[in-house]
């Protein structure tokens, strides 16, 4: 198992767009992966359990990966986090 | 007993249907337990109305095209992802399993839970997007519906609403909708002109119609005047097939206009040009007979691939797209890349804080100088083959165009050197779509031959409104007071210095607001080919004179309800 502190930096937080690129991302990968903020833990393959994390921007979340795949998961994940996912403007 | 009713005509066509009338949060359901038994039928129905609504929501991504297309695409790609939701899936399956609630009700159920959530957010954006839950909740409720009756979808019917958002319309439509009434909304909204672009007929701004209509009513709405009839009579219906025949006797001369100047009532000539960034544009540009290409885009050159595309290349598509046009000039713009676009050519930071504010249009050409020259020496070889003009996307300053000016002087004369053929003169353009570049325009509108104005940023800019984020739908628009003294001077400094001037933002191509423009003084539109015969029709209908004279009333507007008023009395066929 592998996990990671993330910073939510992308300026609109995890709203829907961006909740949609993480689920497409990790639809590619088997291990189980979730995020864990403000002391609610969902599940990340969850486009509305990721909503429901309400993270805002400067929000911190833990993200958890297990699996036979999880170092290139936790990889892309952190990947994507740090691109602000791909946010227009 | 006969009723009728007037709103805001916001997309033309007349339609007779019965009323579908969706309440706010329409899943009002009674709560309903079914026996042990029907579980597993329950649980198959729900599956069934998933699978229906994926369907639809597929066949729908295929069928958009035009403005909005990418936008209204990203929501459908959204919405797709949440029907295939774990949590949800395996929430609902729990409440019809050990609950056995109906699947109608476990939906609420569910849909009320989330609510409760968002609704404690902090962040007003995260909190709005409950919205996203409640288009996909709604769907599928719908397609549960529609199983249960036996009936095919909506078809025939008009949707009496208190609003509807982009993402719903093209679903709507494809579902069979006919017409849509709302309470609120207005003729200008971005649903507005995405109904225009699909056709449908709507009508907005009826406060109390989800009062006044009942579920079933015959109803005869017309999207042009805004009138909707309730259990309509014979003259209605009469009326109604009438507006029938004459929309299609519309689309036929549509087509007829195709070999039509674009002149106006007191005989001006209006120039259309084309926005086009494919083959398949420019041939249908060419068809339609617009007056050239007013922006070409040459993104598609550079996105989805890892390595740059070389001068050949390059100067293979340009060359076609002049040869394409036979004699009509091209405008072609430089590659306006920034990190709001997805590249794989590891040509934009990705890092960049603020990519709108960041390295992108003319300012990442200058600094990746190879890149720069390798484009204008392609461009400049492809002048050789009939009128091209260069666009400069993103310009602040008179010294970026210095800059670009000098290159464009220096390879030229390579190119002769190395003995290409090309045009004496290449004709060098900015686009105004910074403030800064509008309002420092006279001290640098010597060093251009010609101007483009991209409303999609200027608006953006000019009123600090993000146009990717929803939050500030109400906020982006180009009817605020700011953006049309802006555009009204730039108009007025081009001509005094008989400097061409166009417009190729999306304002240029949606006809309602072609009065207000040629208002302002435009006289040059660059527009999607799909949308020209449209705009060329309304032309058609304009008295420039007249409306040159209703400038000073226009320019007193203090408000968007004021300039929309404007506009509402302007309309031609209004």
């Amino acid at each position: 198992m592998i996990e990671r502190e993330l910073t939510v930096s992308n300026r609109l937080g995890l709203h829907a767009r961006a909740t949609a690129k993480l689920v497409q991302l990790l639809s590619a990968y088997r291990s189980t992966t979730t995020l864990t903020a403000k002391g609610r833990e969902v599940n990340a393959k969850s486009i509305m359990g990721v909503m429901l994390l309400a993270a805002g921007q400067g929000t911190q979340v833990k993200l958890r990966c297990e699996g036979e795949d999880e170092a290139a998961t936790v990889e892309a994940v952190c990947a994507l986090f740090e691109r602000r996912f791909d946010e227009d403007s | 007993m006969r009723q009728e009713f007037k709103g805001l005509g916001a997309s033309r066509g007349s339609a007779l249907g019965r009323a579908r009338v969706r309440l706010p949060h329409a899943l009002e359901v009674a709560e309903e337990h079914i026996p042990e038994s029907q579980v597993e039928a329950e649980r198959a129905r729900l599956q069934r109305a998933i699978d229906t609504v994926r369907t639809e929501m597929h066949a729908l991504r295929q069928r958009l095209h035009g403005a909005l297309a990418h936008e209204i695409g990203e929501f459908l790609d959204l919405h797709a992802l949440l029907l295939d939701d774990p949590e949800l899936l395996q929430g609902l399956d729990t409440l019809i399993r050990t609950g056995r609630y109906t699947a109608d009700y476990a939906l609420r159920l569910q849909r009320d839970r989330i609510a409760a959530v968002f609704a404690g957010m902090d962040d007003p954006y995260l909190r709005s997007r409950i919205d996203d839950i409640d288009q996909v909740v709604g769907r599928i409720h719908a397609a549960l519906h529609s199983r249960e009756n036996g009936a095919s979808g909506v078809a025939g019917e008009i949707l009496i609403t208190d609003n509807v958002a982009p993402a719903e319309l093209a679903q709507l439509q494809a579902q069979g909708v006919v017409a849509i009434v709302t309470a609120a909304g207005s003729t200008l909204s971005h649903s507005a002109i995405l109904a225009r672009s699909l056709h449908l007929p709507l009508v907005v701004g009826m406060p109390g119609v989800l009062l006044r209509v009942n579920d079933g009513d015959a109803l005869v709405v017309d999207g042009g005047s805004g009138l909707v009839v309730v259990e309509p009579g014979p003259q209605d219906l009469r009326a109604h097939r009438g507006r029938e025949r004459e929309y299609i006797r519309e689309r036929k001369e549509l087509h007829r206009l195709r070999r039509e100047p674009t002149r106006t009532v007191d005989g001006i000539d209006i120039n259309l040009y084309a926005n086009a960034e494919s083959r398949e544009d420019v041939a249908e540009a060419h068809a339609l007979g617009a007056t050239g290409i007013g922006l070409y885009r040459t993104e598609f050159l550079f996105l989805q691939r890892a390595e740059l595309p070389d001068e050949e290349e390059q100067f293979r598509a340009y060359r076609d797209v002049v040869l394409g046009m036979s004699g009509r000039p091209v405008t072609i713009r430089t590659l306006d890349l920034g990190a709001d676009k997805a590249d794989r050519t590891g040509l934009v930071l990705r890092d960049e804080p603020n990519p709108a504010l960041g390295l992108r249009g003319v300012r990442l050409s200058l600094a990746r100088s190879a890149l720069l020259e390798t484009q204008l020496r392609a461009l400049l070889r492809a002048s050789g083959y009939g009128p091209l003009r260069i666009l400069v996307p993103m310009v602040t300053s008179r010294e970026e165009i210095r800059e670009v000016r000098s290159q464009m002087k220096r390879i030229a004369r390579e190119l002769r050197t190395q003995g290409h053929e090309i045009a004496d003169h290449v004709p060098l353009g900015a686009m105004i779509e910074v403030p800064a570049a509008a309002i420092a325009l006279p001290g640098f509108i010597g060093s251009i031959d010609f101007l483009s104005i991209g409303t999609n940023d200027l608006v953006q800019y000019l009123l600090a409104a993000d146009r990717n984020n929803e939050a500030l739908s109400d906020l982006y628009t180009p009817l605020h007071p700011a953006v049309l003294r802006l555009l009204r001077d730039v108009i007025r400094l081009a001509h005094a210095r008989r400097k061409p001037v166009a417009m190729c933002g999306e304002m240029a191509g949606d006809a309602l607001y072609a009065p207000l423009l040629l208002a302002l003084g435009l006289t040059e539109f660059s527009l999607h080919p799909g949308t020209l015969l449209e705009l060329r029709r309304v032309i058609r209908e304009c008295d420039l004179t007249a409306l040159r004279g209703r400038l000073p009333l226009l320019m007193r507007a203090r408000d968007r309800a004021g300039i929309e008023a404007w506009i509402e009395s302007h309309r031609p066929n209004a």
